[in-house]
């Protein structure tokens, strides 16, 4: 069987899946420490409910640790980075639109040297060697032994970066070296950023991976275990170790992932109620649809997509206020169980409208009996359209889609919706995040600028080639080769490029190999990256 | 001199000036760091009505064209055009002693700012179109005489180019054409100009407006419905004509295709609530012509402009989604479009519609 894990604010779910099937669930308080509320969790599930360590296959889990690492600038490893391709670019060096508070917790320094690449792949100019080693000894002088390389149009042709890397690690081998090519796609500054937040989680990531290992080994657990990615896979201990960023988004995406198994939909709506806020995303054949625009990171616009969630002032502890014709933005949030009027509280949250009209079996629902029938009618109204408003931004046409509800807020919805068609309350919806880590899939993606001549003509050749890139990247994180399947393909054509160019991107997704070898195994182990 | 562009002033007025764009211009975000920074960096740059310019003067348009997506990665050197002002004084035989603006909307609204601040050149209070269209011969300088060479443009490399063509169609043709080899983004001087010249053809008072339009979007409060009152009392005794809500709804449909370097297609959008028929938007880059129902209600060159409805934040034709709520409003054209000769460049008609250009009806 596979243990999910969700680590959330508030709570720390767990859930177990057994051919298929979820098994069991448990809620335990998250602890600030983390991996205390994991180890109660996974004691519940060994001791409570009986099952033995030596059945697990994999464990998954899914953290926002690094994110909040960035958010509240702690414990930030101090970073520098090496850019190539002046004198195009000098105009905008790295970090210049990011919070000076962020910048000096990282103690960003920066360098810009000559190099990089034109968008069809041609040298702006030679990689200037000797402006290379002296940025090099500035940076080893400054003490930063976390150093990004980043060249224009890497994605495109990464010799640069390679090469910078390469003369990094020659010439500091205690360093961390992380070359952009490895974090996005075009856009440089984005690019940049997302290195440069990774590279600053050199320090915590290691810690965190070696506190989940120590808690796993503790209880006997010797089966691989993984982290959660922003698109709904999983990523194994060498590639967090190495990516961290690549954790940010997994709150959403796995109750999106969780919603659609869960419900045994593919395309639908997922609205996820929590305590504070609700996110509203949409399912498109089993992943969440990623957004198309810039998505920013504690402050920072970074290159890789993520989820496109609407995230908007609605939760169970939502306060009521104006006879019902205002719901939050204020909420009472965790201390719902204390605050609301049901709970013995003095505060009117969604929650209370919810229980006294009959909506939800929590609490005492004569503390609420009070309550006006117009105010409560009012409110659960409101509700209503707040949430039909969200969903109606999300959706793409008029085509009517199912809608599924997760997470503990559900109650508050009276159906049904104006704007979809069936609306689906699946069991262990509470948990759908949790379920989501533990069906995680393993992706791998590759991408390349073409002549589009050479796609019209060989079209097939070139998407096969990119295909086992995709698919090498994949195994690299853990997947079970013989399980890949592409799961999308995308291409844009560049405007204005001569002969005309397209960007062409795979991504291949497939089950996690468990025959990568138990925790203990060295190869899966995260890499030390800090001394 | 009545005034200078300080860094904490680039924010409005790329807002201001991503509405005037009406659609079209593209995404400012970088330009905005850059000038910003440029402008810490070199000092503040003086703005300068088009009345106060000396009769000695010698205005030259700067701006970049390029590929979005090349936009991206190929950002422009720390002294953007210092070089190729050099190259193009020597070029011309004198010194050039201010810069102006091709257009308002995305980047190239702050160009010649980023340009001015590191050359060390006051910036024309003005633009060659008072809103965005996707082409140079479009511009109210060549529209009133003025030849759009000799002209010079760069890479971000150094590499120069110079022109002297026979018209405003072939230079544009001939950039257009060089765009692409030059790495996908150059940087153009172009349209020197007498102050007479400038007096005459640009449409003055924009930078200052969009700056001031800019503000009025970030602080209104009451959303979209209630701007129109306070952009007509900005625009009031300017170039531009009446202030005039079209639509306000939701976007029930978009297409979109890249056609020629250029974005077209059309935007449906549909009335929250009641009978009203839903409103088409013709797009090429800008908005280009607006149908309720089968009326039309807007056309170039008139500025169909559109905001987010609760947060008044203009909407460039990329950002379109469907379910965005969003407000339409109408300007009428600067009046420099509305003779002869201006339609005769960017009337529905010139611009592929088969509809000769309607004003915008005032209730």
């Amino acid at each position: 069987m596979r243990l999910g894990i969700d680590v959330g604010g508030t709570n720390t779910d767990v859930v177990a899946l057994d051919h298929g099937r979820v098994t069991l669930c448990r809620k335990v308080p998250t602890s600030a420490d983390i991996e205390g509320g994991v180890r109660q969790a996974l004691q519940t599930v060994f001791h409570r409910d009986r099952v033995s360590a030596a059945d697990v296959d994999a464990v998954i889990i899914g953290t926002t640790q690094f994110l909040n690492a960035i958010v509240q600038r702690r414990g930030l490893a101090r970073v520098g980075i090496i850019r190539a391709g002046a004198p195009t670019g000098t105009s905008l060096p790295p970090m210049t639109d990011w919070p000076e508070d962020l910048v000096q917790a990282i103690g960003g320094k920066a360098e810009m040297i000559r190099g990089g690449h034109r968008y069809d792949g041609r040298e702006l100019g030679p990689l200037d060697r000797a402006e290379l080693d002296r940025a090099i000894d500035r940076l080893a002088a400054a003490g930063i032994r976390n150093i990004v390389v980043s060249a224009v149009h890497s994605p495109v042709n990464p010799v640069h970066e390679e090469e910078m890397a390469a003369q990094v690690r020659r010439r500091l081998p205690e360093c961390a070296v992380s070359p952009s090519h490895e974090l996005g796609g075009l856009g440089l500054l984005e690019r940049e950023n997302a290195a440069l937040l990774n590279a600053a989680l050199a320090d915590i990531a290691p810690r965190v991976l070696a506190s989940f290992g120590t808690v796993l080994t503790e209880l006997g657990v010797h089966c691989p275990y993984f982290l959660c990615a922003n698109d709904g896979t999983t990523l194994n201990l060498q590639s967090v170790a190495r990516h961290p960023v690549l954790t940010f988004a997994s709150g959403p995406t796995n109750s999106m992932r969780g919603a659609a198994f869960l419900s045994g939909v593919s395309n639908a709506i997922v609205i996820d109620i929590g305590g504070t806020t609700t996110d509203v995303g949409v399912l498109r054949n089993g992943f969440p649809r990623l957004s198309n625009t810039v998505v920013e990171v504690g402050g920072v616009r970074v290159g890789f997509r993520m989820p496109d969630v609407l995230s908007i002032a609605l939760g169970g502890g939502s306060l009521v206020q104006n006879a019902g014709h205002a719901i939050g933005p204020l909420s009472v949030g965790y201390r719902l169980i204390e605050e609301a009027l049901v709970f013995g509280g003095s505060v009117l949250t969604a929650t209370d409208v919810a229980v006294a009209a009959g909506a939800a079996g929590v609490g005492d629902r004569s503390r609420v009996a009070h309550l006006d029938a117009s105010l409560i009618d009012s409110a659960l109204s409101r509700i209503g359209v707040m949430l039909d408003s969200a969903i109606d931004r999300m959706r793409t046409s008029e085509q009517s889609v199912p809608l599924v509800l997760v997470g503990g807020g559900s109650i508050l919805v009276r159906r049904p919706f104006a704007s979809v068609g069936e609306v689906i309350t699946p069991p262990n919806a509470d948990v759908a995040n949790a379920v989501g880590a533990a069906v995680a899939q393993v992706a791998g993606e590759a991408e390349q600028v073409f002549v589009s001549r050479i796609l019209t003509e060989e079209g097939d050749a070139a998407l096969e080639e990119l295909t086992a890139r995709a698919s090498r990247a994949a195994a690299r994180r853990g997947a079970a080769a013989a399980t890949l399947r592409v799961v999308d393909v995308e291409h844009i054509h560049l405007s204005y490029t001569a002969p005309p160019m397209t960007r062409v991107r795979v991504k291949v997704v497939g089950d996690i190999d468990l025959a990568a070898g138990p925790l203990a195994d060295s190869a899966n182990r995260p890499r030390s990256t800090a001394t | 001199m009545s005034r200078e562009l300080h860094p904490e002033d680039i924010g409005d007025l790329c807002l201001g000036a991503a509405y005037f764009g009406a659609g079209g211009g593209g995404d400012v975000h970088f330009y905005r760091l850059i000038a910003e920074r440029a402008i810490r960096r070199w000092g503040p740059v003086p703005l300068v009505r088009p009345e106060e310019i000396p009769e000695d003067a010698l205005v030259v348009d700067v701006g970049e064209s390029g590929s979005p997506i090349v936009g991206l990665e190929h950002l422009p050197p720390e002294n953007h055009g210092v070089e190729l002002l050099r190259r193009y004084e020597r070029f011309l035989g004198r010194k050039v002693t201010h810069l102006i603006a091709c257009e308002l909307g995305g980047a190239n609204s702050v160009v010649p700012l980023v340009v001015a601040a590191a050359c060390r050149l006051p910036v024309i209070d003005g633009d060659g179109m008072g809103r965005a269209f996707p082409e140079s011969q479009m511009m109210t300088f060549p529209i009133y005489g003025v030849a759009p060479t000799p002209a010079a443009c760069t890479d971000f490399l150094g590499n120069v180019v110079y022109f002297e063509t026979s018209d405003a169609h072939e230079y544009e043709r001939e950039t257009r054409a060089l765009v692409t080899v030059m790495g996908g983004s150059l940087l153009a001087m172009d349209h020197p100009m007498t102050a007479a010249q400038v007096r005459e053809t640009a449409v003055p008072g924009t930078l200052t407006l969009a700056q001031s339009v800019g503000r009025t979007l970030r602080e209104h409060r009451g959303g979209a419905d209630t701007l129109a009152p306070a952009l007509a009392a900005h625009l009031h005794g300017t170039a531009y004509g009446a202030v005039v809500p079209l639509y306000t709804g939701k976007v029930e449909r978009v297409s979109r295709r890249t056609e020629g370097g250029f974005d077209v297609g059309e935007v449906m959008l549909r009335a929250f609530e009641g009978a009203a028929p839903p409103l088409r938007i013709a797009l090429r880059n800008e908005f280009l012509v607006a149908w309720l129902g089968d009326t039309v209600v807007a056309t170039t060159p008139d500025l169909i402009t559109m905001v987010e409805q609760e947060s008044c934040q203009p909407i460039t034709s990329e950002r379109i989604r469907y379910g965005q709520r969003v407000s339409v409003i109408g300007i009428g054209a600067p009046r420099h479009y509305l003779t002869e000769r201006g339609l005769r460049v960017v009337s529905p008609r010139n611009m592929g519609f088969d509809l000769d250009y309607r004003p915008l009806a005032q209730e």
